[in-house]
């Protein structure tokens, strides 16, 4: 296999209620990230797309139809889609089409419309539960995650209100992302008052509804050496899905974010992950996930991220900065979009270009994780400079 | 950055309104057919896998662990169970506020490694804890269709 870099990145502003069509954004996205390495759409040998479930921009087989906007015009290009975890899977699918030897570059571009769909997107979801068992009850996504947070929480003591920390952390690091839809500076009893949805989940546990798209640019080291003086190194890659029987799962652990980890790891011949990664992008489109994904990944004892969380220890000047960027709870979360936004933040953080995001201590070892479909799907990307 | 600022609604700009018009018959499946048939006469059903030596609730026609077929090992498994984990729900699917709100639990179904989503009745949210034993209410027999509804909620069992 051949080794594969991140030469170029590209992010729309996070935006509910865009004016671009989808095919707008992914073209925004693409063309910011060939720029940023001064190539041109006919430096690019193949392009591979990560958009979500075709009900949220309401197109149907939406991959063929954002193609020109991603830049595919007659050119190999193949879109995947794992739900919430599409947008880690995206640097992995364009790895394998470089990193095979078919391909020196790739384009990769993730898309996602969400406010399209009314009177709200979350109805797009009641379909992807099993069509006879589940979908009589009306069950909504946050039922879903309300359960998982209760089993979550109520397994190791952990408490509301310390876990609403996320919510201000990552919104406090939004306030220095220009792509950001939700910075702000609030307080935990914001959280708390924050209207309630399912118990144990507030309104302002939830990452918002969002319209962006992402772009990165792949290329094999010969290209890559020639592109830029700072490639960044996709060194490990992992995946895994966990049955589709959600509710046959213990929950209160994401075995599948470990499995994914432990390939990831491996193959990046990373054996302390707590101590070699420098700085992580868990995916935390609610506040408990991104502490559930901080154990899933070995990034924390089990039952002990909420004690580290609360001395500060996952803060951007902390031992471990995890969400610099600001997360889907910050930055916002437009699903397939928002994986990808996480790999360009570890990229930026890795360059040191990360500006007023900036981690202190020259990182040279980051990752980035997402999480998706029927609460399945861990997908884990660790990168060097 | 060719990004507009923020509508206050996506109508604000020039747009049209449309629909994917899609409706679906979903058939229950090979497995489906026998639970839902028994769920007509109030009971439950399983299948067991004899390689692992576990029960899947509701039934399946393979093991997703061995993929051994399981058609032939469907059992009946009770009607009681355990609560696995829960929440109180105050919005609908389509992000509705809800005048009632309503207490949703994983059950897990006693003796097996199964179980399913399903509402709590006749308990207040406050009283529900992880383990609770909690068993099937089903609907008067002449209203059951062969539906998942057929069962109206689990409640305590007293
Ligand atoms: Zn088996």
């Amino acid at each position: 296999m051949r080794r594969v870099a991140i030469v170029g990145a590209g992010l729309t502003k996070f935006y509910r209620n865009a004016q671009e069509t989808p095919k707008e954004l992914a073209y925004e996205a693409a063309r910011m990230a060939l720029d940023s390495c001064e190539m041109k759409l006919s430096d690019i040998d193949c392009v591979v797309m990560g958009t979500a479930p075709d009900a949220f921009d309401g197109v149907h087989m939406k991959g063929e139809y954002l193609a020109d906007g991603a830049g595919a015009y007659r050119k190999p290009y193949m879109r995947h889609f794992v739900g919430g975890g599409t947008g880690v899977l995206s640097p992995i699918h364009g790895w394998f089409h470089v990193a095979s030897g078919m391909f020196d570059t790739c384009l990769v571009v993730a898309e996602e419309k969400m406010s399209s769909a009314y009177p709200h997107p979350a109805g797009a979801f009641l379909t992807i539960f099993d069509h006879t068992t589940e979908q009589p009850l009306y069950p909504t996504l946050i039922w879903i995650f309300a359960i998982e947070m209760n089993r979550f929480m109520t397994t190791w003591g952990y408490k509301k209100e310390d876990i609403a920390l996320v919510a201000v952390k990552n919104k406090r690091n939004a306030l220095d992302h220009p792509s950001a839809q939700l910075g702000a500076e609030i307080t935990v009893q914001d959280v708390l008052n924050s209207e309630i949805m399912a118990w144990p989940v507030n309104r302002l546990d939830i990452s918002p509804t969002s319209d962006g798209a992402a772009a990165i640019v792949l290329a094999a080291e010969h290209v890559a050496r020639r592109v830029t003086e700072k490639p960044i190194w996709i060194d490990g890659v992992g995946w895994c899905l966990d049955t589709a029987y959600w509710c046959t799962r213990d929950l209160y652990y994401p075995d599948y974010v470990e499995v994914a980890a432990r390939m990831a790891y491996k193959m990046a011949g990373i054996k302390e992950p707590s101590k070699e990664i420098h700085v992580a992008e868990p995916y935390d489109p609610f506040t408990y996930k991104e502490l559930h994904h901080i154990e899933g990944l070995l990034l924390a004892p089990r039952g002990k991220s909420v004690e580290m969380l609360k001395d500060g220890y996952f803060n951007r000047d902390g031992n471990l900065p995890t969400c610099p960027s600001g997360g889907a709870l910050g930055v916002g979360n437009p699903i397939s979009a928002t994986g990808l936004m996480k790999i360009i933040e570890i990229f930026l953080q890795l360059r040191g270009e990360a500006g007023k995001r900036q981690v202190p201590g020259k990182p040279t070892c980051g990752l980035a994780q997402a999480w998706g479909d029927l609460m399945q799907v861990g997908t884990v990307v660790v990168m060097r400079s | 950055m060719a990004l507009i600022e923020r509508f206050q609604k996506v109508t604000d700009v020039t747009y049209w309104e449309g629909q994917i018009p899609m409706s679906y018959i979903y058939t229950v499946g090979r497995a489906g057919e026998k639970f839902f048939r028994e769920m007509i006469n109030g009971k439950i059903f399983g299948a067991k896998c004899n390689q692992c030596n576990l029960i899947y609730v509701p039934p399946r026609i393979y093991c997703e662990k061995c993929f051994e077929r399981l058609e032939e090992n469907y059992l009946e498994v009770g009607t009681k169970g355990k609560v696995h984990t829960f929440t109180q729900c105050y919005e609908t699917y389509d992000g509705v506020r809800k005048e009632v709100p309503s207490i949703v639990a994983v059950i897990r179904i006693d003796g097996t490694e199964g179980g399913f989503v399903h509402w709590l009745g006749e308990v207040e949210f406050k009283d529900v804890y992880f383990g609770m034993p909690v068993e099937a209410v089903f609907k008067d027999k002449k209203e059951r269709e062969g539906s998942i509804l057929d069962i109206k909620y689990f409640r305590p069992i007293k």
